[in-house]
């Protein structure tokens, strides 16, 4: 349906136009029609890729990755009978294909700390003569990019599948398998360290301007 | 509540503030200033999740893969490749049936010329590829899918970039070990994706 077509639509009738295409779409991908895998893909391209360059923070091993999640999917394709969205099949299989890349590097999927004890050398410091550099106000998305990618890999993987991509920490659990507080536990420490992370990027931004 | 008190529960809590964090907050700057910046954090990460596209890399070796295991069936009529004798509406693509043409025959020469240098008296005959089918080079091509499609041009020159270089490195492999059969394999592999390539923009810029 063009986009002329769909203007005079309710929003429920838009969403119930765009599953029924990808609906659709399926259909015609277990029958081997080429627009129909092109379709699908085009459709979710942006975030099976962006899952794996978050996770790997690594261009061309995201690329890969993105290119095996989608690869396998279509592979299985015939054996998709729509009782969960398609959305979350997939997502799920890429979420398993860059955790199992991650493991055969033998990087930690999550760090082997299982405390969820805080202690006082991790409460707020209170730095004496130096200019409040709180985040307050905003956060350039560049920035938190670059800052997800200076995280230890058990960090981000935790950060990435909880406050990106919206699982649960039961979910986590299970797809690392940690157990729920440790899941937790790293959760907040990698906010903690994208936080230093974010504030030691601003901290170097005005002092080479005031140096320039 | 203590500061380590609050940033233990912080991890613990998931939604919402419990009485006694929003009271330790409305007392402590310091731990009211850290959860103002985790919200911050927890609010931006949900940007992340569709911030970035693939390259066309990634698209182009997904359908040359599933093309190679069958998952692509040759379309039903009305949407299927023409055959050659094209009318003056597809005159332009005239060309490329006997390009691709001509790259799987090189192939096949190769291949029977590897299949001859297996005995292991004869030394494996390095094959010249034809690099120029029917008299045409890629520069040729490229006019050809800008002419008709120009918002495919960009996509088509780096693919073209990126088999061909493929198909160079693989030729130097074999130049430096004529007698080696997988190097021999990695070059005909090479072909054949130019040769998909080219199938490839026939069905796409197809009317």
């Amino acid at each position: 349906m063009s986009a002329a077509g769909t203007a005079n639509l309710t929003e429920p009738q838009q969403k119930r136009g765009a599953e029924t295409s990808e609906a659709e779409a399926i259909e015609l991908a277990k029958l081997g029609d080429a627009e129909a895998f092109r379709t699908l893909y085009d459709k979710h391209k942006r975030r099976v890729y962006s899952l794996c360059l978050r996770m790997t923070a690594n261009t061309a091993e995201a690329e890969d990755l993105a290119q095996e999640a989608f690869l396998q999917l279509y592979r299985k394709i015939a054996t998709f009978r729509g009782e969960s969205a398609f959305s979350t099949w997939l997502h799920r299989l890429a979420v398993n294909v860059v955790l199992m890349h991650l493991r055969k590097k033998s990087l930690p999927v999550v760090s082997l700390e299982e405390t969820t004890q805080t202690t006082e050398d991790d409460s707020p410091k209170k730095d004496f003569g130096t200019e409040d550099m709180s985040l307050a106000g905003s956060i350039d998305r560049l920035q938190l990019q670059r800052a997800v990618n200076d995280l230890p890999p058990g960090y981000r993987t935790i950060f990435v599948l909880h406050d990106v991509e919206g699982y649960e920490h039961n979910e986590i659990a299970k797809l690392v398998g940690c157990s729920v507080g440790n899941s937790k536990s790293q959760l907040h420490k990698a906010r903690i360290k994208l936080r230093d992370l974010l504030k030691m990027n601003r901290t170097e931004k005005v002092v080479k301007s005031r140096a320039g | 509540m203590t500061c380590v008190e609050l940033q233990q529960s912080l991890a613990e809590v998931e939604r919402g503030r419990s009485r006694e964090q929003i009271a330790h907050l409305k007392t402590c700057a310091a731990c009211a200033d850290l959860v103002a910046d985790l919200d911050l954090i927890i609010a931006a990460a949900g940007e992340l999740q569709e911030a970035d596209e693939p390259s066309p890399r990634v698209w182009n070796s997904i359908e040359i893969a599933l093309r190679q295991e069958g998952l692509i069936r040759p379309q039903a009529s009305g949407r299927g490749v023409h055959p050659p004798s094209f009318s003056l509406r597809w005159g332009w693509s005239r060309w490329l049936v006997p390009a691709a043409a001509m790259l799987l025959i090189a192939v096949g020469i190769h291949q029977r010329r590897e299949a001859a240098a297996l005995r292991p008296t004869e030394p494996v005959a390095t094959v010249t590829p034809v690099s120029n089918p029917a008299g045409l080079n890629d520069a040729d091509f490229i006019e050809e899918v800008a002419a008709n499609s120009p918002a495919m041009r960009g996509e088509y020159e780096e693919n073209l970039r990126r088999v061909n270089d493929y198909i160079r490195d693989a030729q130097g492999v074999v130049n430096e070990n004529p007698n080696d059969v997988e190097a021999h394999r990695a070059l005909m592999d090479a072909y054949q994706q130019k040769s998909m390539l080219f199938e490839m923009a026939m069905e796409h810029l197809q009317p």
